[in-house]
C-alpha cells in the first residue's frame, strides 16, 4: 500500500517528517494534585497524579531514602475503533504501565522525596497509533503540574519506516502497516535518551535515520510542553548555582 | 478518600440544616453543569459533562447484532460504566469495580426500563434494521475521569448528551437473500438516524444527611450521607427508574416527598441539560 | 489546519466501523504552472510541469476510459487531481499505474495536485451529498481555484463527459468541454479514433449488426449484483476463481475454483457469459446431467475455428489441457469434470489487445464512421468491435485495441483503436506484436537508468584489486564456452589439477551486483524486466549494453570482476570443499560450444586449455550420470535454430539445434554452481531465499502420454522421477527418433520449473524434479536474467560482505518479486516461440517443402502431426472443414487411431508420414502455413 504518495504527502496530509497536531491542557482533573490531557492528532490521554503523598502500602516501599513512584494505564472501552471490553490489568497494560513508569522515574528526584509516594494515572481516551508517546508527555504535563521535582522533562514520539521513507509520529494506519516502529523518549535538555522501542527489522544505517527522526520529534514536543506550562520545576536549572556553594 | 475532622462535618451538616451548604448553594441546587458533545469522534455519538469537579465522558457505539428470541422487534443496549483511577487513587487496579458496577446497574434500571424493554427511555424499536435478524445494538460506556460526587446524575445526563449526539449509518437490506439466513447489509454514508433523545429521563439524586436532603452532593457532603435515592424522571414528569443507596431506611411518605422534590428539581435540570446539550452541539458545528 | 474526515466502513465479518481520519491543510502545495507568480518558492518551480495556455483538468471517468488518449503525446498540460487519482486507483489499479507513469514521465506535462490536502480546495460532505457528486464538487472547486489562482492569461478548462457536472461548473463560470468536442477543437482527426464512445452509440449499432432478428434479442444472460455475488459464495452457490480461457480453444475456459478444490470447465461463449481470460469470476455450476454437452455448444458459436502450424509445445503451460478427447457423443463417458456457467464477473482483465481488422468493404465516402470487427492475436480473445473514421488505413495495419464495455445484446465486445503498429505481414510490424502481446518492454533504457553505469571505457581498478574481499584468480587460465556469437558472456570456467590428485574447479560468473545497486534506477528497471529476451533476430537486453556486452561480460583478454564458485573434486567428481569468493580473472579463451567439442575431439592437441577441458568433461560425465541415477530426467525439446541473413534479417536455414557433449559439459558445471550457492543462501537466510523449484506433475498430467504410450505397446512408470526416467530408457522403437519422439512427448506433461521464495514453502515443496535435486536456485547468467542478481545479493549477504537489501525483510515484496520474475519469464518464453512461430512463416513462404512427420495426436477429422527437422507442430485434415467429424473417419480411441469406415485406411499415433508444407493464404494478408498429406 502507498504510505506516502510521489508528491510526498502521506495519507492524512502530512509529509514524512511533520508531526500531528499537539494539544494539551493542565490542571484538567480538578481532584488530583497535578493533572493533563495530552492529544496528538486523534490519540487523547489523560494523566492524573496523586502525591507525594504517604505510601498506601507499606510492602511496596522497598526503598526508605526514595520516593515510590507507581503508575497505571488503563484504555476506555471506547478508545479504540473496534468497542473491546478488555478486563483490567491485561499483558498489554501492564506493559505500557511499566514502560511509563520507568521512564518516569528516571527524571523524578526521588531521592528529595523519602518514604512517600507518587501516584501517575494514564487513561488512553482515544487510541490512534502512539499512545505510549502521548501518555509519557502527558505524565511529564501532570508531574510538572504536581510540582514534583524532575531533573529532566521527558518527552516521547515515534517514527517509523514505510515505503522507503522514513516518517515521524506514525497514526494507526501508519503503525499497523507492518513496518517497523521505533518509540523513543528523551530527557531534551540532559540529551538523553530514557526510552527505546523498536519492533520489526531494520538495517542499521536506516535505523539511525529513523531514530533521529524520531529524538528531533522529542525536541520538538519538548518546546510545546515548556510552551503550555512554563513553569516546570527543573533541577538542571538550579544545580550548576548549587555547585557554587 | 475524604478525610474530614469533626469539625467539618458539623460544619457540613450544620450548613445542610440551615439551607446554606459549604460552597454556598442551597439544598436543591445543582453545580454549574457543562456539556460538550463529539468528544471521541470515533465513537458514534460522546459527551463529556462536567458537574463541579465530577468529570465523565459518555460514548455510544452501535454495531449491528440479532435481535434476542424474546423480543425480535427491538434491538439492545447495554450500559457500562468504568471509573478511571485518575478520579481517584483507590480505583487502582480492581478497586474501583464495586463502584462501576453499583453505577452501571442504577443507570441501567433508570434509562432501560424493564427486561421486556418497555418503558425504556430510548425507542428500542427504531433500532431494528430487519425484523427478527438484524438490530443495531448500542453499546454505551461511561467513564469517570473526576469524581467529585453525584456520578450517577452526571453519567446520566452524559449518556444522555451522548445519544442526542448520535447518528447512525442508515443501511439497506441486500435484496435475494433467502429467508433463513443473516441478510447482507450495505451501509449508505448520506443519511444518518438519530435519536428522539427527548423522551430520555434525566437522574436527580436526593441525598439525605441528617434530617434534610440534598441534590447533587460533593463527595465530602455525600461522606456524610445516610441513604440516597435517585430517581429517573423524564420530561413528562413520569417515573422510569428508582434506586435507593446507602444503609439506613427512609420513612415512605419522605421518599414520597423526595419523588415530588426530584420531580420538581428534574424539570430545572432537563431544561438546563437540553439547553447545554443544544449550545454544545452548536459548538462542535462550528469547530 | 486540521480538518476530520469521518465515514462508515463495513468490515469483513459484516460489521459497520466509524473511522475517524484527520486531514491536514496545507498552503504549500504548488500549482505546477511554470508561468505562476503566485506559486514561487524554489520547491514550486522545480515541481512546475505545466507550460501551456490552456490547462486541463480532467474528472475520473475521462482517465478512467480515455486513458489511451490521455497517453497520446497530443493531449498535455494535464492537471490529476489527487480526489481523481484516489478513485481511479480504487476503480482499476492498471489505469491508475498508467496514469501514475504519465505523471512522473518527466517528457510529458502531467501535474498532480493534490487538492484533498490544499487548504483551499479541501471540500466537506455536504449532508446528502453522494460520493459521486462530492468528488464532483471537489473537481469543480478544484479547477475555480485554478482559473483563479492563475488569473485570465491562462484558459483553465475541465474535461468531463458527465452531462450533470459540466452543467454545473459551467454555472459556475467554469470552462467545461467533454472529452470529444475538446479532441475536435484539436484538429486533429485520427485523435477521435482514440476516443472511447459512451455507451450510447449502441443504438447505431443495430444496423451494422447481424440484421437476423435472432441476433437482435438479449445473447446473454444478465450478470448477477455483486451483493448477491457475495452472498451466493458465501453459501456455496457460485464459485470463485480467475477464468482461463483454453489457448487452443477459446469456446472452452476453466475455472480453478478453491471452493470446488477442482477446476470447472466453462464450454462456450454462451456460458462464459462475456467474461474475459483473467477475469476473476463467478461461476454457477450446471445440473450434472448437462456436464456433457462440450462439443455441441462449442460449436453452437457459428465462428470458424481451426488449429493453426504453432511450435511444438515445450511443456505443459505451453499444451492445450487434456480434455475429453474427440467427439464425446459416442464414447466411452470418461470421468468429468464439473461444468458452469458464468453469473458474474467479480474482476475484469481487459486491458488492450493487437491483431488486426476483419477484411471488410469499405464503406460509401472516405473519412465517415465505421463499424469493424477487430480479430486479436492472441485466440482467447473473443473479437471486438470497434469505430473508426480510418478504415482504408487500418485495414491492413496490425492495430492495438482496447475493450470499452459489452452489453447483453451484443455478440462482441465494444471497444476503440489505440494505435498502429504497422503493416501486417511486416517482418518489425510482428515482430513487434510478439514483444506488446508479451507485455515486453523493448523500450530503450532511460537516461536515469543510463546514469547508473560506471564510466566508459571501464576497466578493472587498482582498488577493486586491491578489495580484500576478491580474490586475484588473473592468473590461473580461465576460459568460457558459449554459443557462436554470444556475446554477453556471464560465466567462465577453469579446472586446475591439484598434487593431490584432486581438481580445483571453479565457476565464475558475472559480477553484476557490483555495477547494479539495489535501489537504484538501473536495478528498478532490470527487476521490472525480469529477463532478456531473445527472438531469432534481435535480443532485448535486461541491462544496458555496456554492461552486457562489455563491462561484465567475460570476454577473452580483459580482466573482469566475477563471483567465483571454487570446488575441490576428486576425480570421482566428488565434491571435498566449496568456497564462494568474488574474485578477479582475465579469460584465456572465449570458446564456441564447437570450437571447445573439436579441441577435445581433436587427439594430436595436448595444450593445457585442452587438457583442462578433457579433465572437465570427464568430470562432468561422472556428475551427470551420478544425477541421472537419482533420478534426473533427460527430457527432450524441438529446439530450433535458424540461420539470419544478416542483411534482411530473414531467415536463410531452419534446423534442429544440435546438442553437443560440450553443452552438457557446460550445463552441468552451471547446474552444480546453482546447486552448491542454494544450499549456501538457504542455511544463512532460511526465509528469505530465492530459489526454483520444479513441481511434480501429477498423474492426471501425465494421462496423454500413457494414453499414446499404451497405444504402442509401451508401460510407462510416471510413478517417481526416477522411475520415469528408467522407463523412458526402456522405451526404445524400431526407428532411432523414437525415443526422442516419446521424450517430447513426456516434456510436455510436465509444468514450468518456477522461482519462489524460501519463507512461502516448506522444504519439501523446494524439490526440483527435472533435476532431481531438493534445492535448486539460478545464479550463473546474472547478466540476462534478474533472479540471478538477486541471488548474487543473498549469496555474498550470506558471506558477509554485502549488506542485505531492506527488500529482503519484506516477505510480501519478495514473493511479488519472484511472481514477476516467473510472469516475466514465461512472457519471454512466449516471445521467443512466438518469434521463432513467425520466422518459420517467413521461412516458408518462399519455400514449399515436402518432409516427414509424425502423428503425435488424433482429432475426429484427422490428426496432429509433429515436424521434427523444424520443431512445428500442426493439423492434417483429412475431410474438408464443412463435414466436421461426420463422414467417412472414426476415431478408435483405444488405439489411438483413425480409421477409414470401409477399413480400407488408418492412421495411429506416433505412426511417421510425409506431408506438404506451404503457406496459403487463404484471405489476402492473412498468411499461414498449412499441412497436408502427400
Amino acid at each position: 500500500m502507498e504510505f506516502v504518495s510521489p508528491e510526498g504527502l502521506r495519507l492524512d496530509g502530512r509529509r514524512p517528517t511533520e508531526m500531528r497536531q499537539l494539544r494539551a491542557e493542565i490542571g484538567v482533573v480538578s481532584k488530583a494534585d497535578g493533572s493533563a490531557m495530552f492529544e496528538m492528532g486523534n490519540t487523547k490521554v489523560i494523566a492524573a497524579v496523586y502525591g507525594p503523598r504517604e505510601v498506601q502500602n507499606r510492602g511496596q516501599q522497598t526503598n526508605n531514602d526514595h520516593a515510590l513512584v507507581r503508575c497505571e494505564y488503563s484504555m476506555a472501552n471506547f478508545s479504540t475503533g473496534d468497542r473491546v471490553r478488555k478486563p483490567k490489568g491485561d499483558r498489554r497494560s501492564i506493559e505500557i504501565s511499566l514502560v511509563i513508569r520507568q521512564t518516569m522515574e528516571a527524571c523524578i528526584m526521588t531521592h528529595l522525596m523519602p518514604r512517600s509516594q507518587i501516584d501517575i494515572f494514564v487513561q488512553v481516551l482515544q487510541a490512534d497509533g502512539g499512545t505510549r508517546s502521548a501518555c509519557i508527555n502527558a505524565a511529564t504535563l501532570a508531574l510538572s503540574d504536581a510540582g514534583i521535582p524532575m531533573c529532566d522533562l521527558v518527552t516521547s514520539c515515534s517514527a517509523g519506516y514505510l515505503n522507503s521513507t522514513p516518517l515521524l509520529d506514525l497514526n494507526y494506519i501508519e503503525d499497523s502497516a507492518g513496518g517497523a516502529d521505533v518509540t523513543v523518549g528523551i530527557l531534551p535538555t540532559l540529551d538523553k535518551v530514557t526510552l527505546l522501542q523498536m519492533d520489526a527489522k531494520l538495517s542499521t544505517n536506516i535505523f539511525e535515520d529513523v531514530m533521529q527522526l524520531a529524538t528531533e520529534g522529542c525536541k520538538a514536543i519538548a518546546n510545546y510542553i515548556r510552551e503550555v506550562n512554563p513553569f516546570i520545576l527543573i533541577a538542571v536549572y538550579i544545580w550548576p548555582s548549587l555547585k557554587t556553594f | 478518600m475524604v478525610g474530614l475532622s469533626e469539625g467539618e462535618k458539623e460544619f457540613i451538616k450544620g450548613g445542610i440544616a440551615q439551607d446554606l451548604r459549604s460552597d454556598g448553594r442551597k439544598r436543591y441546587t445543582y453545580r454549574p453543569i457543562y456539556v460538550e458533545t463529539g468528544v471521541i469522534p470515533q465513537a458514534n455519538g460522546s459527551a463529556r459533562v462536567r458537574l463541579g469537579a465530577t468529570d465523565v465522558i459518555a460514548s455510544v457505539k452501535a454495531e449491528l447484532g440479532k435481535p434476542s428470541a424474546l423480543q425480535p422487534d427491538k434491538g439492545k443496549v447495554a450500559i457500562f460504566i468504568d471509573c478511571s483511577p485518575t478520579a481517584e487513587p483507590t480505583f487502582e487496579g480492581r478497586g474501583g469495580e464495586e463502584l462501576s458496577a453499583e453505577l452501571s446497574g442504577a443507570l441501567q434500571r433508570c434509562l432501560l426500563g424493564s427486561k421486556s424493554g418497555a418503558g425504556a427511555g430510548i425507542d428500542l424499536s427504531s433500532l431494528i434494521v430487519v425484523e427478527g435478524k438484524v438490530c443495531w445494538d448500542l453499546y454505551i460506556d461511561g467513564l469517570v475521569i473526576s469524581s467529585d460526587g453525584n456520578l450517577l446524575d452526571a453519567l446520566g445526563a452524559a449518556i444522555k448528551a451522548a445519544l442526542s449526539n448520535t447518528g447512525i449509518p442508515s443501511v439497506h437490506v441486500a435484496a435475494g437473500a433467502s429467508n433463513d439466513e443473516q441478510p447482507e447489509v450495505d451501509i449508505s454514508d448520506e443519511e444518518f438516524l438519530q435519536f428522539d433523545t427527548s423522551g430520555v429521563p434525566v437522574i436527580v439524586t436526593l441525598t439525605k444527611v441528617g434530617k434534610h436532603y440534598i441534590v447533587d452532593a460533593t463527595s465530602e457532603e455525600e461522606s456524610q450521607m445516610s441513604s440516597a435515592v435517585s430517581i429517573s424522571i423524564n420530561r413528562q414528569g413520569h417515573i422510569c427508574g428508582m434506586t435507593k443507596r446507602g444503609g439506613s431506611g427512609i420513612d415512605p411518605s419522605v421518599i414520597l416527598d423526595m419523588i415530588s422534590v426530584a420531580n420538581f428539581v428534574s424539570r430545572q435540570l432537563i431544561e438546563k441539560l437540553d439547553s447545554e446539550i443544544s449550545a454544545a452541539e452548536a459548538n462542535e458545528e462550528e469547530s | 489546519m486540521l480538518k476530520s474526515n469521518v465515514f462508515s466502513k463495513k468490515t469483513r465479518n459484516n460489521k459497520i466501523k466509524k473511522e475517524v481520519r484527520e486531514v491536514y491543510l496545507r498552503d504549500d502545495i504548488w500549482c505546477g504552472v511554470s508561468s505562476c507568480t503566485t506559486c514561487d518558492s524554489p520547491a514550486a518551480s522545480a515541481a512546475a510541469r505545466l507550460t501551456a495556455s490552456t490547462i486541463l483538468v480532467v474528472d475520473t471517468n475521462v482517465v478512467l476510459h480515455q486513458i489511451d488518449l490521455l497517453e497520446n503525446p497530443a493531449i498535455d498540460d494535464v492537471v490529476v487531481l489527487s480526489v481523481v487519482l484516489d478513485e481511479v486507483k480504487n476503480k482499476n489499479l492498471s489505469v491508475y499505474n498508467r496514469i501514475r507513469a504519465l505523471c512522473s514521465n518527466s517528457l510529458r506535462k502531467f501535474y498532480v495536485f493534490a487538492n484533498k490536502f490544499h487548504k483551499d480546495t479541501h471540500v466537506e460532505k455536504m449532508e446528502k451529498e453522494s460520493p459521486n457528486d462530492l468528488n464532483d464538487r471537489a473537481i469543480r472547486v478544484a479547477t475555480q481555484w485554478y482559473q483563479k489562482h492563475l488569473g485570465d492569461a491562462t484558459r483553465v478548462l475541465l474535461v468531463t463527459n458527465d452531462r450533470e457536472n459540466k452543467r454545473k461548473a459551467t454555472e459556475e463560470g467554469i470552462f467545461a468541454e467533454t472529452i470529444e468536442s475538446y479532441v475536435k477543437s484539436l484538429g486533429q482527426p485520427d485523435l477521435l479514433d482514440l476516443v472511447v464512445q459512451p455507451a450510447s452509440v449502441d443504438v447505431n449499432m443495430e444496423d451494422i449488426e447481424d440484421s437476423r432478428p435472432s441476433k437482435r434479442k438479449v445473447i446473454y444472460e444478465e450478470h448477477k449484483p455483486m451483493s448477491e455475488i457475495t452472498s451466493g459464495l458465501r453459501h456455496g452457490i457460485y464459485h470463485q476463481g480467475k477464468l482461463r480461457v483454453n489457448r487452443y480453444n477459446p469456446f472452452e475456459a476453466y475455472v480453478g475454483s478453491e471452493s470446488i478444490g477442482d477446476e470447472i470447465i466453462i464450454y462456450g461463449r454462451t456460458n462464459m457469459n462475456r467474461a474475459f481470460d483473467g477475469d476473476i469470476v463467478a461461476v454457477e455450476l450446471l445440473p450434472q446431467e448437462q456436464w456433457h454437452e462440450e462439443k455441441s455448444l462449442s460449436i453452437a458459436d457459428e465462428e470458424e475455428e481451426e488449429e493453426d502450424v504453432h511450435l511444438a509445445p515445450s511443456s505443459a503451460d505451453d499444451a492445450p489441457r487434456s480434455t475429453t478427447p474427440v467427439n464425446a457423443a459416442d464414447q466411452i463417458p470418461v470421468p468429468s469434470r464439473p461444468s458452469g456457467r458464468v453469473v458474474g464477473i467479480i474482476k475484469r482483465n481487459w486491458h488492450s489487445y493487437c491483431g488486426s481488422l476483419e477484411p471488410m468493404p469499405m464503406p460509401a465516402g472516405s473519412g465517415s464512421i465505421a463499424y469493424a470487427l477487430f480479430v486479436s492475436k492472441d485466440r482467447r480473445i473473443p473479437k471486438i468491435r470497434i469505430q473508426t473514421r480510418q478504415l482504408g488505413n487500418l485495414l491492413n495495419k496490425r492495430i492495438v485495441v482496447t475493450v470499452d464495455s459489452w452489453d447483453r445484446q451484443s455478440r462482441y465486445p465494444f471497444g476503440h483503436y489505440v494505435r498502429v503498429i504497422g503493416d501486417i505481414g511486416d517482418r518489425d510490424t510482428e515482430s513487434e506484436m510478439v514483444l506488446i502481446e508479451n507485455d515486453i518492454d523493448a523500450r530503450p533504457f532511460t537516461a536515469q537508468v543510463l546514469a547508473c553505469l560506471p564510466p566508459l571505457p571501464w576497466s578493472v581498478s587498482s582498488e577493486d584489486l586491491a578489495n580484500p574481499i576478491r580474490l586475484d584468480l588473473r592468473q590461473i587460465r580461465v576460459f568460457s564456452v558459449d554459443p557462436p556469437g554470444c556475446k554477453d558472456i556471464d560465466d567462465a570456467l577453469h579446472c586446475t589439477a591439484l598434487p593431490n590428485g584432486n581438481y580445483e574447479v571453479g565457476v565464475h560468473i558475472a559480477d553484476v551486483t557490483n555495477f547494479v545497486h539495489p535501489g537504484s534506477p538501473l536495478d528498478d528497471e532490470a527487476s521490472k524486466r525480469g529477463t532478456s529476451v531473445y527472438l531469432v533476430e534481435r535480443r532485448i537486453d535486461m541491462l544496458p549494453k555496456p554492461l552486457t556486452e562489455d563491462i561484465c561480460s567475460l570476454r577473452a583478454d580483459v580482466e573482469r570482476l566475477a563471483f567465483s564458485v571454487i570446488w575441490e573434486m576428486t576425480p570421482e567428481a566428488e565434491i571435498i570443499s566449496t568456497r564462494f569468493s568474488k574474485s578477479v580473472i582475465k579469460s584465456c579463451a572465449a570458446l564456441s560450444y564447437v570450437e571447445a567439442q573439436a579441441r577435445m575431439d581433436d587427439s594430436r592437441l595436448m595444450d593445457p586449455l585442452t587438457t583442462d577441458l578433457r579433465n572437465m568433461n570427464s568430470l562432468a560425465k561422472v556428475m551427470r550420470q551420478r544425477r541421472i541415477e537419482r533420478g534426473a530426467l533427460t527430457l527432450a525439446s524441438a529446439e530450433v535454430k535458424f540461420q539470419i541473413d544478416t542483411e534482411t534479417h530473414d531467415p536463410l536455414d531452419i534446423g534442429m539445434y544440435q546438442i553437443r557433449e560440450a553443452n552438457q559439459m557446460i550445463e552441468e558445471f552451471m547446474l552444480a554452481a546453482n546447486v552448491s550457492v542454494a544450499a549456501q543462501i538457504l542455511k544463512i537466510f532460511p526465509v528469505c531465499s530465492l530459489l526454483r523449484r520444479h513441481p511434480s506433475p501429477t498423474r492426471e498430467m501425465f494421462e496423454p502420454l500413457l494414453l499414446t504410450a499404451a497405444a504402442v505397446g509401451i508401460n510407462l512408470d510416471v510413478s517417481s522421477s526416477k522411475a520415469l526416467a528408467d522407463s523412458l530408457d526402456c522405451a526404445v522403437g524400431d526407428d532411432p527418433y523414437f525415443n526422442k519422439m516419446i521424450r517430447i512427448l513426456a516434456t510436455r506433461c510436465m509444468t514450468q520449473a518456477v522461482y519462489f521464495c524460501s519463507g512461502d514453502l516448506s522444504p519439501p515443496e523446494f524439490h526440483h524434479y527435472g533435476l532431481a535435486a531438493p534445492l535448486y536456485t539460478h545464479f550463473t547468467s546474472p547478466i540476462r536474467r534478474y533472479a540471478d542478481v538477486f541471488v548474487h545479493r543473498l549469496l555474498a549477504a550470506s558471506l558477509g560482505i554485502f549488506q542485505l537489501p531492506t527488500i529482503f525483510q519484506d516477505r510480501p515484496q519478495l514473493t511479488s518479486v519472484a511472481d514477476n520474475l516467473n510472469y516475466r519469464h514465461r512472457n519471454a518464453q512466449m516471445a521467443g516461440r512466438a518469434s521463432v512461430e513467425l520466422h518459420t512463416l517467413i521461412y516458408f513462404r518462399k519455400r514449399p517443402t515436402d518432409t516427414e512427420a509424425r502423428i503425435v495426436k488424433i482429432r475426429s477429422n484427422g490428426f496432429i502431426v509433429f515436424v521434427p527437422k523444424f520443431g512445428i507442430e500442426g493439423p492434417v485434415y483429412l475431410t474438408s472443414k464443412g463435414q466436421k467429424g461426420g463422414g467417412e473417419w472414426y476415431v478408435d480411441e483405444q488405439q489411438q487411431k483413425i480409421v477409414k469406415m470401409d477399413s480400407s485406411l488408418s492412421y495411429s499415433v506416433l505412426q511417421t508420414l510425409r506431408i506438404h508444407m506451404e503457406v496459403v493464404e487463404p484471405q489476402p494478408n492473412r498468411p499461414k502455413l498449412q499441412l497436408t498429406l502427400i
